[in-house]
């Protein structure tokens, strides 16, 4: 599909401040390139403003963070093709599917016919065939989303950063979306950084597994030490389908 | 029932002041107590057409001024509303930008006169569109300030991620998407050039003949025919780009997407 170079990311004691706040201290962790780190925490810990400072929007108070070899600030934002993909599917209301696909490569002023060829393969591997001329605010959620999907992977990105994508989707939409993401990401050879509040939807993504708290982050190395870790919440939730078994029997 | 005929009183507030606008400028002779002039003619709209008047330079002086000042008051506006949006100090800013709307714009020229004499400025048709720009400036600030929400910036560092540059990211993103309330922004300022008269005679020195400075000298010497089809053209454009912009005003109030809460 691409010539994308593997990138690793690679984020090392970093503080992030927001206002008069430190946000996030002492930040340190790799992700593997070709791989889904799932990050998860409560509302509130972080998690967003970790991305963001990832993606170069916001800058870091001390610290580096950098994408293979090269270092990511805010000056050279939307330079290092690190792609964020937020809650809300954020499409451009003015452009139809066609262009918000094709977004990340016009700007980089590929051909034309380069542009229709990998769209058009986007639009199959997403299901999108029959929508390329709607508006964004005509399509399901599920589509906006699969849309805001593949316009990311258009970009070619090096990074992908997900924030909490699939939290506005009903339950079988997310599912779907969670099972689509795992395969486009195999077959694209992706690195992401997938964050989420989601317990199993962290466990369905991840390969690696990192958790914010206090402003604070833990890694993981497999899915067996983040489940044995009782902070993880993993064995809470164990526990309350375990006890929901036995009062059912 | 009452509502249609509150709905007729106010289409007759509206209308039959154009309309006797019309007939003062068609009426051969009409004089008080008569309630229609005497006869019909269109001699000062042929002396309009034919530019025996002079009246047909003033309209295209005051359009070309409208347009200058309209255009650039738009993109500066757009610009600055960007930066004060994104201002710690947001508050103030909109309050400086309200100032010259505090002040009488009589005070306001009185104040600027001086300077644009020492600068030769009075007296020439730029130093009244540089005037009017002020006020048109500050007022497209105030209006495009409105565009930029939480929800516009998202959808900038979207683009931003996906590899566009600033340059980009305005032609691309932000002028597109503002392009309904840029529009009316236009409108709107045009019409404070269209309709000035205080700065236009205080800074322009009576030596800038406007359609408004025009219109007060043709009433002045007593001419209310040539006064009322004057007042009709300075009416005309803004009544026309009105029913144009009817449709701009309800794609930038209600656009698709806002209305399918996304």
């Amino acid at each position: 599909m691409s010539e994308r170079v593997a990138q690793a990311l690679h984020v090392e004691s970093v503080d992030v401040r927001l206002g008069t706040q430190l946000i996030l201290r002492e930040l340190s962790f790799s992700v593997d390139a070709h791989s889904t780190m799932a990050v998860i925490g409560p509302s509130g810990c972080g998690k967003t403003t970790l991305l963001r400072a990832v993606a170069g929007l916001i800058a870091v108070e001390r610290g580096r963070i950098r994408l293979g070899l090269q270092p990511v600030g805010v000056a050279a934002a939307g330079g290092h093709r690190i792609v964020y993909l937020n809650q809300e599917a954020l499409l451009f209301p003015h452009l139809d599917v066609f262009e918000n696909l094709a977004f990340g490569l016009r700007v980089r002023h590929v051909a034309e016919r380069e542009i229709r060829r990998r769209v058009a393969l986007l639009i199959a591997q997403l299901e999108l065939s029959g929508l390329e001329l709607r508006a964004p605010h005509s399509l399901s959620g599920g589509q906006r989303q699969r849309v805001a999907f593949g316009r990311a992977l258009a970009a070619d990105p090096a990074l992908l950063l997900l924030d909490e994508p699939f939290s506005n989707l009903d339950p079988d939409t997310r599912a779907s979306m969670q099972e689509l993401f795992k395969q486009l990401a195999a077959l694209h050879g992706i690195t992401a950084l997938f964050v989420t509040h989601d317990l199993k939807e962290s466990i369905r993504i991840g390969q690696r597994f990192a958790l914010i708290r206090d402003g604070r982050l833990t890694t993981y190395a497999d899915l067996e030490q983040f489940c044995a870790d009782p902070s993880s919440g993993v064995e809470r939730e164990a526990e309350f389908w375990r006890a929901f078994s036995r009062r059912s029997d | 029932m009452i509502q249609r005929m509150m709905a007729w009183m106010l289409a007759a507030c509206l209308v039959l002041p154009l309309l006797v606008l019309l007939l003062m400028s068609l009426a051969r002779h009409w004089s008080w107590p008569a309630l229609l002039p005497d006869g019909i003619e269109g001699r000062q709209w042929v002396a309009l057409v034919a530019d025996r008047t002079g009246l047909g330079v003033i309209v295209l002086r005051s359009a070309g001024m409208g347009l200058g000042v309209a255009a650039l008051a738009t993109v500066l506006g757009f610009v600055t509303s960007r930066s004060v949006a994104r201002h710690r100090r947001r508050g103030a800013l909109m309050t400086l930008l309200h100032v010259p709307f505090a002040v009488s714009p009589v005070v306001v020229g009185v104040s600027l006169l001086y300077l644009f004499l020492r600068l030769d400025l009075a007296g020439h048709v730029a130093g009244v569109m540089l005037a009017q720009l002020i006020f048109a400036y500050a007022y497209a600030a105030i209006l495009l300030s409105g565009f930029w929400t939480a929800r516009v910036q998202s959808l900038a560092d979207v683009a931003i991620t996906l590899g566009a540059d600033p340059p980009q990211v305005w032609r691309r993103v932000l002028a597109p998407m503002a392009r309904p309330l840029l529009g009316v922004c236009l409108f709107q300022t045009f019409l404070i050039s269209w309709f000035d008269y205080p700065i236009t005679l205080l800074i322009g020195e009576s030596r800038v003949a406007t359609l408004t400075v025009a219109l007060y000298q043709y009433f002045s010497s007593g001419d209310t025919r040539l006064a009322a089809t004057c007042g009709l053209v300075l009416l005309a454009p803004p009544l026309f780009v009105l029913a144009i912009q009817r449709r701009l005003l309800a794609a930038s109030i209600a656009t698709p997407w806002e209305a399918a809460g996304e």
